[in-house]
């Protein structure tokens, strides 16, 4: 208990210092907006949970909630549930999540207050923020459709997220599961040519808690950015969409992505049902992917999965 | 059931007009140009994939930016308001109306319409059902599932975020399901009907009627 306390302490103290030094790595930011957007950030990490061992951080995060609930209290919107490993980690279609010690396993659950149009770019803002957290760490990271977050076409992070309402209130959350290679090095046989990790390229360990500190000011920063663009938006006036007002988490996440260019299987659970495949011309103000198939045809989708071929 | 919907009348009038009149509206404002006419046959969206546009209908240009807008089924342009053509419209604007004709699995779906309640797609999305509903129809069928307000019967898949959907509606059954894992579903669009128990004998009374009936 004590070396979870003091492990917790730690992350809270390095998120501070990493937080302080977001608005000095964005230098073409103004300052002034910066700090707006990290104010809207700013409930991430509200409360910090770390454990040694859980099944899932997802299912924790559900039965906190329940339990806010059930006592009519509130739930600190941002909490932050780590673990060292995870005994029955899941990925998208029950996949099995291969999470042992050294990786770094944590879900950040957040009311959600946004509207529809700028909710949808929760997953692409948490696939934003783990790649720039690699990338903080001189890694060669890039982001695949909708956010997997490569290293030299290998997977090293992977995002899950989940809506989930409120049984008594009926409060959305949304639920950011995030899984990153940090120092675990060994996989899976299954896994072997399809995942790796942060040490394993850099070629020595990190400190978990600076790069755990260090993601949830990237989370902080662009969760922020799209509650910043939404109180943009919104002050423009009413019929201005996001076909109006280039959305700044979608430029940033074209500056870090690979797959615009690509050649791709696409389908809603790719592995067991590709559906075709096509060429990425980009990816709209929405974040749908706009692919242009063998006979010319556009396709837009805003779900489902690819595999670069 | 039969006292509220005469369903003798319903059926004599699709069959003296088996056709929908679908009115195409603006999306948005801008400068309209007509490049489809009266009596033009156009066609819908098809492909495999659902990628294939139907035929041009008209252009409307916007800040320079020209957007083509196109069938999404097949039929025939009834109506256009040519005193439109050339002009700066609204969003909403009625602008042409397409004659469709309907097979005998839509005039089915429309007749039903009258006794389902229809659950509507909250946004954009691709959906499938909650993982126990979804089991419980592999085993029994999806018309012995009973759901009733606030029960989570769907998930709505939309940029790798998966989020329940909650039912609202009358209780009852599942008797109609309109969409596909996987394919995605416009705002609006009925991805289940839902009837009661007791509606059900009515609901195969008017299937078979109309199959029988209709060539």
């Amino acid at each position: 208990m004590a070396e979870i306390i003091s492990e917790r302490l730690l992350i809270a103290s390095e998120y501070q210092q990493a937080l302080y030094s977001e608005p000095l790595l964005r230098p073409s930011v103004p300052p002034e907006t910066a700090a707006v957007i990290l104010r809207y950030g700013a409930m991430v990490g509200t409360e910090i949970e770390h454990l040694k061992q859980a099944p899932r951080c997802m299912d924790l995060a559900r039965a906190r909630i329940h339990a806010c609930e059930e006592e009519d209290r509130s739930f600190a919107s941002g909490r932050v549930i780590i673990a060292d490993r995870l005994t029955d980690g899941k990925g998208r279609f029950l996949r099995h999540w291969h999470a042992p010690d050294g990786g770094l396993w944590m879900v950040l659950t957040l009311v959600n207050t946004l509207l529809p149009e700028h909710a949808s770019l929760y997953s692409l803002a948490a696939g934003v923020a783990c790649c720039e957290t690699l990338r903080h760490y001189q890694l060669n990271a890039t982001i695949k459709w909708v956010n997997d977050v490569l290293l030299n076409g290998r997977k090293a992070a992977g995002i899950l997220t989940e809506t989930m309402r409120g049984p008594k209130g009926g409060e959305e959350y949304v639920l950011i599961g995030i899984g990153v290679n940090v120092n675990n090095t060994s996989f899976a046989p299954e896994l072997r040519n399809t995942a790796a990790s942060m040490a394993e390229f850099a070629g020595h360990p990190f400190v978990l808690a600076e790069v755990t500190a260090r993601l949830l000011a990237k989370l902080a920063w662009n969760i922020g950015l799209l509650h910043y663009a939404e109180a943009e938006q919104l002050a423009a006036g009413s019929g201005t969409s996001l076909n109006d007002m280039p959305h700044p988490l979608i430029a940033a996440w074209r500056s870090l992505s690979d797959t615009i260019g690509r050649q791709v299987r696409f389908g809603f659970n790719v592995a067991l049902a590709p559906q075709f495949t096509a060429k990425v011309i980009d990816i709209d103000d929405r974040g749908q992917l706009l692919m242009r198939l063998a006979d010319g045809q556009m396709v837009c989708e805003n779900g489902g999965e690819i595999i670069y071929v | 059931m039969q006292d509220e919907i005469d369903f003798d009348q319903i059926l004599s009038q699709y069959r003296s007009d088996p056709f929908e009149y679908i009115e195409v509206k603006t999306s948005h404002t801008g400068r309209l140009q007509f490049k489809a006419k009266e009596e033009d046959v156009v066609e819908g969206v098809t492909g495999e994939w659902q990628h294939i546009k139907g035929t041009l209908l008209f252009h409307l240009e916007r800040e320079r930016n020209v957007k083509p807008v196109h069938s999404t089924v097949i039929g025939v342009v009834s109506t256009v308001e040519r005193s439109l053509d050339g002009q700066f419209v609204e969003a909403g604007e009625k602008v042409m109306t397409i004659r469709h004709p309907l097979k005998k699995r839509e005039i089915i779906e429309r007749i039903l319409r009258n006794v389902l309640t229809l659950f509507p797609a909250p946004e954009r999305a691709k959906y499938f059902f909650a993982l126990d509903i979804q089991s419980r129809i592999d085993k029994h069928g999806q018309r012995s599932i009973s759901i009733r307000p606030g029960d989570e019967i769907l998930t709505m898949s939309l940029m790798k975020r998966d989020t329940p959907v909650t039912y609202q509606g009358e209780p009852g059954i599942i008797h109609s399901v309109y969409f596909s894992p996987g394919e995605t579903m416009d705002q609006g669009q009925p991805l289940i009907g839902i009837c009661s128990e007791d509606k059900l004998p009515l609901i195969q009374k008017i299937i078979a009627r109309v199959k029988s009936e209709w060539e």
